[in-house]
């Protein structure tokens, strides 16, 4: 049985070899096109929209007192959402910043100078410096303790 | 019948339709959108970003930096249970990284914020100073 049989396999990979192969590409391609729609779907090239922050290189803070507008907010106590900002002595809420900015005197108003307690909301600070780049002050400094 | 016979024909020669080019164009673009692709690696705690209306366009890249509204901090998918382990992870990041990109939670507190900017300032050793971007909420349109 076995010897008729070996033959017979032999003469049918004999035939085999002698047809030129062809590959079923229709699965290969499916599978392309699934791939392709994943990586098409997945990939977004539109930018994200941030606030550009440049941090001063590492080494000892300036001594020199800054000149700039001062804002200074404090933590938000109780049911209140964001902390009272004051600006120039006098309490001011987020609509009066704008004109206070605007009309600030020349020789301050090249920078605005952040000086937050640490349980003020990050909302709250984007929006003063949102509103410091409106009234067109780029420049934006965080006040720190400075650490020994 | 002439009609019949022409047609026959037209849908033979359409059995016989180049798929080669077509293949190599499939590939092509295939390869091209697994090499631009940025996976989207979420953070392992919800963040809304606050929202702004002035805005800088940053290119999306890896090695964004987290912060949840109770402080936990995370860089992508993993999370840094201390500012140290942070400061640690970013050095040895920060030849990959040229703009900080900090996704900061609205209700985030401002101290943390400013904690872990402080620690890239200290570890990034650029002449000029690095730079940092605050991420805001991008427009909704309409939803």
């Amino acid at each position: 049985m076995a010897s008729t049989q070996a033959p017979s396999g032999m003469t049918r990979m004999a035939g085999r070899e002698r047809k030129s192969p062809k590959l079923d590409m229709a699965p290969m391609i499916d599978c392309v096109f699934l791939l392709l729609i994943f990586f098409m779907v997945s990939t977004s090239f539109a930018p994200m929209p941030g606030i550009r922050v440049q941090l001063p290189p590492p080494g000892k803070p300036n001594p020199n007192k800054p000149k700039g507008l001062i804002v200074r907010i404090a933590n938000p106590e109780g049911v209140q959402k964001y902390g009272t900002m004051i600006l120039n002595d006098e309490i001011v809420n987020i609509n009066q910043m704008f004109t206070e900015f605007i009309h600030a005197p020349e020789e301050v108003k090249n920078m605005v100078i952040i000086q937050s307690e640490r349980d003020v909301i990050h909302e709250q600070i984007i929006n003063v410096m949102d509103i410091a780049k409106q009234a067109g002050i780029d420049k934006i400094g965080f006040a720190v303790v400075a650490r020994e | 019948m002439a009609i019949q016979m022409r047609t026959g024909k037209a849908k033979e020669r359409g059995q016989a339709l180049m798929m080669e080019p077509m293949i190599d164009c499939v590939f092509l673009l295939l390869i091209f959108f697994m090499v631009s692709a940025i996976m989207r690696v979420p953070p392992p705690f919800t963040v809304t970003l606050p929202e702004s209306a002035t805005k800088h366009d940053f290119p999306r890249k890896k090695f964004n930096l987290f912060i949840s509204a109770d402080g936990r901090i995370s860089f992508d998918d993993l999370e840094m249970l201390t500012l140290d382990h942070m400061e640690m992870y970013l050095s040895s990041k920060e030849s990959q990284i040229t703009t900080l990109i900090i996704k900061a939670d609205r209700l985030a507190k401002h101290g943390r914020v400013i904690d872990v900017m402080e620690r890239a300032k200290r570890r990034f050793s650029k002449t000029e100073g690095q730079e940092i971007a605050l991420m805001v909420a991008e427009e909704s349109y309409g939803n």
